[in-house]
Order: C-alpha cells, then sequence, then structure tokens
C-alpha cells in the first residue's frame, strides 16, 4: 500500500467508515481491491475446474512466464505513479536483447553479455527522461519517438534477423533453478522487495508521489521534479534491461521483434492493479495483481484447451470490469 | 524570438533538409533507361522479408538492367500495406511492384489499380481465396508460393506416418495466428488430415504468433495437462523453437516426441539434420524473391510472366525436410534466420 493510499483510507477514510454500515464498506473494499478479488476468484476456480493447474509446477511455470513482464511492470509502476509513460520499453528490450546476443556470439563472454543488458537499459531509459525534461517534451510522445528510434537500432544491428547464441552458459540465467526454483523468480522477488521499499519507504518514493499528484506544487515544496522524472525512467530502462537479460537468456537468441506488445502489456497491468492513470497514486504490489491477472487467464486457458480467441475476449472483459470498478471507486470518493 | 520559435525553425529546416536528401536518394538514377521497383514487406524488420528483399535485389542485379529499387515497410499492418500499393501504383512514379502481402485478401481492394503497372506477389496471393495461386486479380502476373492448405497438409501427413503404430497419439496444434486467413486455413488442414485418423487425438490447440517466447509460454502451459504428448505440430519454425525449450525446461527429450515447425530458418534446418526435430516445412525467401523480380522484369518488358511459380520447386531442396531428405543436399543450411 502507498503512502498516498495509507493516508486516504486509514486517515480521514476511516472516520468515514466508522459510520458507515457494513454493507457499503464491503462494496468499497470491493472495488478498491477488484483486481486482488478478481485474481483469487480466477485462482480458485481454475483450482476447481483444472487438476493441472494447483501444483508447485505450474505456479513456478506461471511465475517463470511472467518475471520479465512483471519486473518491467514494477519499475514502470514508478514512471505512472510520477505522472508520465513509458512507451519505449518494448523497443529496449529489443535493443538489450540483440546487443546482448551479438556480445555474447562475439566475445563468448556470458557475464559481459548478460550485464550488458541491465546498463545499456539504464542509459536508454536516463534519455528518455532527459528527453522528456530537457526537452519539455509530454513522456507519451517522448518515448514514442525514442522508441522507434530504439527499435531501429534493434534492426540496424540485426538487419532483422535472429541472433542464436550457443555460447555454454547463456541459458542459464533463464532457464536455471536452485531448489526448484526458477532465477527469474528469485531476481522478480528481489527487484519486488526493493522497489516496494523505494516507493514506499524513502524519501525519493514520496518525491515520486508528489510529482505525480501536483508537479507544481512538488517543486513549490522543494521538489527536483526533473530529477525525480529522469530516475524513474532512468529505473524503467533497467528493469527492462533486466528482464531482457532474462528474456534473451532464457530463449538463447536476440531478435529485433523481441518484447514486441511489452510496452502496452506493462501499462494495462499498472493501471489494471488499480494505480491511477492520471499519476499520484500506486503501487508496487497492484502492478504484479494485474501481470498475474492477465497471466492466470492465459494459462487456464491454456491448460483447459478453450479457443484461443476466448481468452482475448475474457481477458478483455476482465480488464474492462476491474478498471470501471476502480473508476467508480474513485467517482463514489 | 522566443525558444519554440526557434525549436519550430530547427526542426522545419531539419525535416526539410532530410526530405531533400530523401528526394535526391530517390530520383537518383532515375532517367528514362531506369525501370523502378517498389518492394512492399509485409514487414521490413522480420527476417523472412529481408530474404526475399535480398532475392529480389539478386535477381535485379543479375538483369542486366538498372533498375532502381525501393523498400516499403508494411509494420505487418494490412492497412499500412494497402495505402503503400494505393500510393505507389497511383503517383506513376513506378514501373513495377513485388509485394510480400501481409493480408492478401485485403490487399485486393487496391485493384483495378490506377495506373496498369505488374505486381509479383510473393508467398501469399492476392484476392479472395487463399487456395488458389493463379491470378485472381487484374494487375497481378505472378504468384510465387504454394497453396497453404496443401503445405499444411504434407506437414500433417508427416505426423499420420509417425502416428501410425500409436494409440492414441496426442499432439498439440501450435499455430501462429488464428485471426487471420492465412493461418486459419493450415489449422483447418490439420484438422481435416488428423481427424481422418482415430487414432490421432488433438489435445490442444494454442497460438504462437510466429514468436519464439509466445510459443514457449503457449507449449508450458499445455504441457502442464498434457504430459503425455507425441506431436507438437506447428507452421512455424521460431514457434517449434520456443516449443522445444518448452520440452527441455518440463525434462523431456524433443528428439522423443514429433515436433516439426516451417519456414526452413538455418537453425530449424540444422535441428532437422540433428534429429531433435523430426521435420520442417522449408521456405526458401530468397529464391522466391528472385523468382519473382525475374518474371516481374518479363512482364515490365512486355512480356508473359509465368502466372504462377512453385515455391517448392525453387530451393534446390525436398520441401518437407527430414534428416533423411536432407541428406541428399549436405550443403543446404536454409536461406533465412528466423
Amino acid at each position: 500500500m502507498t503512502a498516498t493510499e495509507t493516508s486516504r483510507e486509514t486517515g480521514a477514510g476511516a472516520a468515514v467508515h466508522g459510520g458507515t454500515p457494513i454493507g457499503p464498506r464491503v462494496i468499497a473494499f470491493a472495488r478498491d481491491y477488484a483486481a486482488l478479488i478478481l485474481l483469487v476468484a480466477v485462482f480458485v476456480t481454475l483450482s476447481i475446474i483444472s487438476s493441472s493447474f494447483l501444483s508447485f509446477t505450474n505456479i513456478m511455470n506461471i511465475l517463470n512466464q511472467n518475471a520479465p513482464l512483471a519486473i518491467i511492470a514494477v519499475a514502470g509502476t514508478f514512471v505512472i505513479v510520477s505522472g508520465a509513460f513509458d512507451l519505449s520499453t518494448a523497443a529496449m528490450y529489443s535493443v538489450v536483447s540483440v546487443v546482448a546476443a551479438s556480445i555474447a556470439t562475439s566475445t563468448g563472454s556470458v557475464w559481459l553479455a548478460l550485464l550488458a543488458a541491465p546498463v545499456l537499459g539504464l542509459v536508454m531509459g536516463a534519455l528518455n527522461g532527459l528527453a522528456v525534461t530537457r526537452l519539455n517534451v509530454h513522456s507519451f510522445l517522448a518515448t514514442l519517438a525514442s522508441s522507434l528510434v530504439y527499435k531501429a537500432v534493434a534492426v540496424l544491428v540485426t538487419g532483422g534477423s535472429l541472433i542464436t547464441v550457443t555460447t555454454s552458459g547463456f541459458s542459464e540465467l533463464g532457464r536455471g533453478k536452485v531448489a526448484g526454483i526458477f532465477f527469474s523468480v528469485l531476481i522478480l522477488i528481489a527487484v519486488f522487495a526493493v522497489a516496494s521499499l523505494l516507493l514506499n519507504g524513502t524519501v525519493f518514493g514520496r518525491h515520486v508521489f508528489a510529482v505525480g499528484g501536483n508537479p507544481e506544487a512538488a517543486h513549490l515544496s522543494g521538489v527536483r521534479v526533473d530529477r525525480v522524472k529522469v530516475i524513474v525512467f532512468a529505473l524503467s530502462g533497467l528493469a527492462v534491461g533486466i528482464a531482457g537479460a532474462i528474456g534473451v537468456s532464457r530463449l538463447a537468441s536476440g531478435q529485433p521483434q523481441a518484447g514486441t506488445g511489452l510496452e502496452l502489456q506493462a501499462i494495462a497491468a499498472v493501471i489494471l492493479g488499480g494505480s491511477s492513470i492520471y499519476g499520484g497514486i500506486g503501487a508496487v504490489w497492484r502492478s504484479l495483481v494485474g501481470v498475474f491477472l492477465i497471466a492466470l487467464i492465459g494459462n487456464g486457458f491454456d491448460i483447459l484447451n478453450v479457443n484461443p480467441q476466448m481468452k482475448d475476449l475474457v481477458t478483455g472483459v476482465i480488464i474492462l470490469a476491474a478498471v470501471a470498478l476502480a473508476a467508480a471507486d474513485r467517482r463514489r470518493r | 524570438m522566443n525558444s519554440l520559435r526557434i525549436s519550430g525553425t530547427v526542426a522545419l529546416t531539419a525535416t526539410a533538409l532530410l526530405l531533400t536528401a530523401c528526394g535526391a536518394a530517390d530520383s537518383a538514377g532515375s532517367d528514362g533507361d531506369t525501370l523502378k521497383v517498389a518492394v512492399l514487406a509485409a514487414s521490413s524488420q522480420n527476417g523472412y522479408n529481408q530474404a526475399v528483399y535480398k532475392g529480389v535485389k539478386e535477381a535485379a542485379a543479375a538483369s542486366g538492367k538498372k533498375i532502381d529499387l525501393k523498400l516499403l515497410d508494411g509494420q505487418f499492418d494490412s492497412n499500412t500495406q494497402l495505402s503503400q500499393l494505393q500510393n505507389v501504383t497511383s503517383t506513376g512514379n513506378y514501373d513495377g511492384v513485388v509485394v510480400v502481402p501481409n493480408d492478401g485478401v485485403g490487399l485486393a481492394a487496391a485493384f483495378p489499380l490506377s495506373k496498369k503497372i505488374p505486381v509479383a506477389t510473393v508467398l501469399n496471393p492476392v484476392g479472395p481465396d487463399i487456395n488458389k495461386m493463379e491470378p485472381q486479380v487484374d494487375g497481378v502476373v505472378t504468384t510465387v508460393g504454394v497453396p497453404p492448405a496443401m503445405a499444411a497438409e504434407k506437414q500433417a501427413d508427416g505426423v499420420v506416418t509417425y502416428c501410425a503404430e500409436i494409440n492414441p497419439c496426442n499432439a498439440v496444434l501450435l499455430v501462429g495466428n488464428l485471426s487471420t486467413p492465412l493461418d486459419v486455413a493450415r489449422r483447418d488442414a490439420y484438422n481435416k488430415v488428423l481427424g481422418a485418423h482415430p487414432n490421432i487425438k488433438v489435445v490442444s490447440t494454442v497460438e504462437g504468433q510466429y514468436d519464439r517466447d509466445t510459443s514457449l509460454k503457449a507449449i508450458s502451459n499445455v504441457l502442464q495437462a498434457h504430459k503425455d504428448i507425441n506431436v507438437i505440430l506447428s507452421n512455424a519454425d521460431q514457434e517449434a523453437a520456443g516449443a522445444q525449450i518448452a520440452l527441455q525446461n518440463a525434462g523431456i527429450k524433443p528428439s522423443s516426441i514429433y515436433l516439426t515447425g516451417a519456414g526452413g530458418t538455418k537453425d530449424a534446418v540444422a535441428a532437422v539434420r540433428a534429429g531433435t526435430w523430426k521435420g520442417a516445412y522449408i521456405n526458401f525467401p530468397a529464391s522466391m524473391g528472385k523468382a519473382a523480380m525475374e518474371e516481374l522484369v518479363k512482364a515490365m518488358d512486355g512480356g508473359t510472366a509465368k502466372a504462377v511459380v512453385n515455391a517448392d520447386d525453387i530451393g534446390g531442396t525436398e520441401p518437407y525436410a527430414t534428416k533423411e531428405t536432407l541428406t541428399k543436399t549436405p550443403d543446404f543450411t536454409g536461406e533465412w534466420n528466423g
């Protein structure tokens, strides 16, 4: 729960709740935690109707598959809470994917290749932040433009073709396990812990909320708004780099098409989880709820062998329902 | 002048310079002896389309004529490509078109063309029937491809042979994108052939979206419910490569099942040679691009182009590749990277 939410729900909200009958309070709770409730509902439903769903291997499978997207969404929470968008995550993902694969094939060094990904992501993210702040361009347009630049770089590096990596040990990061748990899942847990602490337990986190809530007021309060914006975009790039390292390692190949659609998936997950698209309100755990709600639907449909088009239909309806419930909650308040 | 005006002036000047530079590049060599050909890629960022373009360039260079090629990026978007075809045929600046249709059915809306110039199509026909290679609209002079249903049936025949002694033989269909006519035709062809054999049970049909990661996820999910799979039948090598990783992650040796893709990437040819995959339907995109350009040159010269070029016959190896068939062409490595 965010600092903003804490004050909203346990401060003034508690006084109001104190005199409110239990029924409306339950409804208000359901609206505020719509995505989480839907996640639990889908989880329970799949556990009942599919004998294959509720197993350690399947749960680990879901976590592992979606770890890269979840890592990007976790960092994307900072961007959206700060009142901005990052539409370049997919393009950055493709760049780090092909660069890491190129380095691995040309040098034979696994660590150099995989470390290059987050470093490159951090640089590209910082450039996004500088484009937004120094050129005073809205983040939507700035990252849309940078996504074209980054995507073009990925294609130019490869000529549109896939780079297959056969370097020994390269796949270990994406496919390796310790005690039955994929490395990617452990990385996700670490990223989640650090990001939660950063957003909820530091001065920087409060500044992110302040910038997203009211940048003018934040500026007048002494917050260095531009610096906060550059940092959140840099964090987004860093997360894309980490996710890209996992992805390229898992597939043992880099390609310019890698990550297609990731930017919208990440934004959808953050918003679906309940963070505000207008900035100032959000939480890292909410983004994970959004990611795994969509992931469970995909997993369930594949297991149940339902027509793939029905998966899109149901996913769309659930996203609409969750976001509409959250919007109704905001109007009520 | 404020900073906004300065920025605007700089942007306008830069744009003008860029456009001038591009225009200069485009017009280079465009005299009366030069033929101008637009190559409409479904996506110029895609390895398959790049290989087609490579073949087109080779044929243009070998033709002995001055041919100015311009590659346009369809961005895997049917409307974008339709607009591009309408633009290049209405400006009067081009003498011919080679197109890799993103959606041949939708692209038919551009016909009849504003200016009658010959169009050569690669991989997919242009017109309402995706399995009819003969020109369906006035303006298409040659189609280099094979009916997708026919190719899919050949793949499925390989499954039938493999499953002959297995009952039940559990098969997973890993199909590209079931919202496109091409992949629906392939899925239907798979089901038609496999459905005639009671021992073969299609336990799941999932989309791979021509992407390793998507296919890895889909097959990983399917393996949670079906651990006794005998066959994974895919229409794309990228998807079969993702399925291979999913099998390995699940502790299943890919060579222990009938895993097959399509497309003929270098990785796929190597996997079939190694026995990791049982087969792959080979495409020859560079040879297809070359053949399309050769026929287009004939048409631009006022001659008659061959209406249909069977893409299976031009690559120098048996299109449905198995370890056995590939031993006959030891030098063949594939014409593109996935």
